[in-house]
């Protein structure tokens, strides 16, 4: 079925149409919300919240205006924002580099697994000191994969402002890298 | 010819991976790239930071799915205005074929108001007589009714 067709059956109340769109998408919007706001907890009520308002509000999305994918992450982004703006957290979570997936290669030599460990958790505090906005267009479109017009449209600015916000995320990190000196082995 | 701030920008912008960049501008950074050498050091910089990006650890939401599928949806019955515009500007293709007859037998008549409009077809309202009903309306007020016999 087209993602048209399950809105379709979701609007007339088909919960099967309903699972469908939350399995297809569930990994997307949870990853996204995570990269946003870096703990688990919070990132599953976003979660379950954004597929909520998909089944609430599935008469508002319009085929012709945007993918099902767009406006669903714009549900979550618009989420993410207003969470972020409630509960704004100085620190960092301790759970940030909690869970790493299972399917990822098991490090053979420990002491080089810890200095990945320190790469990435020094990388996360990097991510988390940026802007919302700047963090947001970063996760959009270097892991979520959507194109610069489709992370404008999920962010509601123009593309313009949406490359400018990018391009100043990634100058932040390779600037914050480079100054604590780590580079990748 | 690219400037090394347009460079950098466009790799920032649109990744390391040149094939991502708007076409018109692939060949100027590829030719960048090969004369160079800052240029060639940014690349490496922002290759090395997008490979960190990629290995950055996402937790495994065991049971997310489960949790969203099992929470209780609230009944999906359509507010009477979502039905009022469903009715009139139907979603689902079936529906909106029915509106085609709709459509075609409203043709003559919206056909008919706009001919109507442009053209009188030399049926005309104006008349020597009706320019003068005023008046009559006057000297019939002036009569006295009252001496008629009935």
């Amino acid at each position: 079925m087209t993602d048209e067709e399950l809105m379709l059956a979701v609007v007339n109340g088909d919960q099967s149409a309903y699972q469908v769109i939350v399995k297809q998408h569930l990994k997307s919007v949870s990853h996204y919300a995570y990269r946003m706001l870096g703990n688990q907890k919070d990132t599953e009520d976003i979660a379950q919240e954004a597929f909520l308002k998909l089944w609430i509000n599935a008469g508002k999305w319009q085929v012709e205006k945007s993918k099902l994918s767009t406006w669903l992450h714009r549900i979550a982004h618009n989420l993410c924002i207003d969470f972020l703006r409630k509960h704004r957290r100085t620190q960092l979570q301790s759970e940030i580099l909690e869970g790493v997936e299972p399917n990822q290669e098991p490090h053979e030599n420990p002491r080089e697994g810890s200095e990945a460990f320190q790469r990435a958790k020094q990388l996360e505090m990097a991510i988390r000191g940026l802007p919302e906005n700047q963090r947001s267009a970063l996760v959009l479109c270097h892991y979520s994969g959507f194109s610069n017009k489709e992370a404008a449209v999920i962010m509601n600015m123009s593309i313009k402002a949406l490359e400018s916000a990018i391009a100043r995320a990634k100058r932040s990190l390779r600037n914050e890298l480079s100054e604590t000196g780590i580079e990748h082995q | 010819m690219i400037t090394l701030d347009e460079f950098s920008h466009l790799i920032e912008v649109h990744s390391s991976n040149l094939a991502a960049w708007p076409s018109d501008l692939q060949i100027a950074g590829e030719d960048f790239l090969a004369t160079s050498e800052e240029a060639r050091a940014l690349m490496k910089d922002y290759l090395e930071l997008e490979q960190q990006l990629d290995e950055l650890p996402v937790p495994m939401f065991s049971g997310l799915e489960a949790k969203i599928l099992g929470q209780s949806l609230p009944p999906r019955t359509p507010s009477l205005l979502e039905q009022l515009l469903e009715w009139l500007l139907p979603n689902s293709r079936f529906r909106l074929r029915l509106w085609q007859p709709v459509a075609a037998a409203c043709l003559p008549l919206v056909f008919g108001i706009v001919l109507g409009n442009f053209y009188s077809f030399g049926v005309t309202f104006e008349s020597d007589e009706m320019e003068y009903w005023e008046d009559e309306l006057t000297m019939l007020s002036l009569n006295n009714y009252s001496e008629n016999d009935f």
